[in-house]
C-alpha cells in the first residue's frame, strides 16, 4: 500500500520526470521576477499571455479553410478580407488575446493556392507569424536557414520538406513582418468529395497553412510517430 | 536606455556559469527518461517575451522592440550561446539583452538565482 491510500505501483503507472531543478528553471523566473518587481510588466500579465501561448493552435486556421473549401462565398470573404473570415472561426485578430496583443500587427491577409500558384509564408527578418489563428511557429520557421534560404531559393527548400511542384506551377514567397501577417489557403485536394467540414478540417495540417506541404486524404498529423517494435510482439 | 559602451561582445559571469550543457533539456530527458520535446519552463518564457514585447512597445524609452530582442536572439544564439540547444539559447539571449540595457543588474540577478534556487528547494 503507498502512503496515500491507495494500491499501485507509481513506478509502473506515472510517467518519469525530471528531479532536479536546473539553472536555466531558475533563471526563467529570476528574469521573470526582476521584471515585474521594476514594473514592466505584471504576474498576471505574465500569467496570461503564457496561457494564451499554451492555448492557440492551428484548428482555427484549418476550419477557415474547410469552410471555405465548402462554401464560396465564405472563400471571397476569406480572400478579400481575411480579419472578418477570422471572426467566423472565433479569432478576433484586432483583439485575439482579449487582454491586448503581444506585438503591434493588425493586418492579416489569406493567401489562396491555385493550379498555377503555390503560396508559402517567411519572416525574413525575424519570426513573424499569423499566431492567433495558427498557434506558435515551429522551431524551424524561426531558423535563420529557412528564412534566408526560402526566399532564395523555395523550391529547394520545399523539396526538403517533401513538396514536389512541378515546373509549371509558380512559387509565390510572401515575407510576413510586424505589420503583416499571412496564411496559406491551399486547393482541395482530390478523393474528398462528399465529405463535412470536420473531415477538411482534420487534413488541413499546420505545415499546409504554412505552405510547405499540401493536405491529402488520409493525413491528419504532420508528425510521425516513433514506433518501437513491441518487446513481446503477439503471436497471430 | 541601452549602454553603447556594451555590445553583443560582453561577458556576463553570471550567464557564462548558466550556460553549460549539463542541464540543458536534452541532457535532462537523457538523464531522466521523459519524453516531452520542450522544458516545462518554455511556454511561460514564451508568456515573458510577449509581457515584454507589450510593455517595451508602448515605451520608447526602453529601446527594446521585438524586433530588437528577436535580431539580438538570432546574433546570441548563434555567436555566444550557440553551444547551447533551442529553448535555452533564447533564454540565454534574452538574459543578456536586458543585462545589456541596464533593465536588470548582474548583482540583483545572481542574489535573486540564489534566492530562487533556495525557494525551490526548501523543505
Amino acid at each position: 500500500m503507498s502512503e496515500h491510500g491507495h494500491d499501485h505501483d507509481h513506478s509502473r503507472t506515472v510517467k518519469p520526470m525530471v528531479d532536479e531543478i536546473t539553472d536555466f528553471e531558475v533563471l526563467e523566473i529570476a528574469l521573470r521576477e526582476l521584471c515585474i518587481e521594476k514594473g514592466l510588466f505584471t504576474a498576471e500579465d505574465h500569467r496570461l499571455f503564457t496561457e494564451y501561448a499554451e492555448h492557440i493552435g492551428p484548428t482555427p486556421g484549418a476550419r477557415l479553410v474547410a469552410k471555405a473549401w465548402l462554401d464560396p462565398d465564405f472563400k471571397e470573404l476569406a480572400i478579400s478580407d481575411a480579419v472578418a473570415a477570422a471572426k467566423e472561426v472565433g479569432i478576433d485578430w484586432l483583439e485575439p488575446t482579449g487582454f491586448g496583443t503581444p506585438s503591434d500587427f493588425v493586418a492579416f491577409k489569406i493567401l489562396a493556392d491555385t493550379p498555377t500558384v503555390h503560396n508559402v509564408i517567411v519572416c525574413a527578418l525575424c519570426s513573424c507569424y499569423p499566431r492567433p489563428i495558427l498557434g506558435n511557429s515551429p522551431e524551424w520557421y524561426r531558423t535563420p536557414n529557412y528564412r534566408r534560404r526560402i526566399v532564395r531559393w523555395p523550391r529547394q527548400v520545399l523539396s526538403e520538406f517533401g513538396l514536389q511542384l512541378p515546373d509549371d506551377v509558380e512559387v509565390r514567397v510572401e515575407d510576413s513582418n510586424q505589420k503583416h501577417r499571412f496564411m496559406v489557403m491551399p486547393m482541395r485536394p482530390e478523393g474528398t468529395d462528399g465529405w463535412t467540414e470536420d473531415q477538411l478540417t482534420e487534413i488541413i495540417t499546420r505545415d499546409c497553412l504554412i505552405g510547405v506541404a499540401l493536405p491529402r486524404p488520409g493525413i491528419t498529423t504532420n508528425v510521425t510517430p516513433l514506433v518501437r517494435a513491441a518487446i513481446r510482439p503477439i503471436e497471430a | 536606455m541601452v549602454d553603447e559602451t556594451r555590445g553583443s561582445g560582453d561577458e556576463f559571469a553570471v550567464l557564462t556559469e548558466i550556460s553549460k550543457p549539463e542541464q540543458t533539456w536534452p541532457a535532462m530527458t537523457a538523464k531522466y527518461g521523459v519524453e516531452n520535446p520542450l522544458p516545462p519552463w518554455k511556454t511561460s518564457l514564451d508568456g515573458l517575451c510577449d509581457a515584454l514585447d507589450r510593455s517595451c512597445r508602448a515605451n520608447d524609452e526602453l529601446d527594446f522592440t521585438f524586433k530588437q530582442r528577436r535580431d539580438e536572439e538570432d546574433e546570441l544564439s548563434a555567436d555566444r550561446y550557440a553551444h547551447l540547444p533551442y529553448p535555452e539559447n533564447q533564454l540565454l539571449s534574452l538574459a543578456h539583452s536586458l543585462l545589456k540595457r541596464g533593465l536588470i543588474d548582474e548583482a540583483d540577478l545572481r542574489a535573486r538565482l540564489a534566492s530562487i534556487r533556495s525557494r525551490l528547494e526548501a523543505q
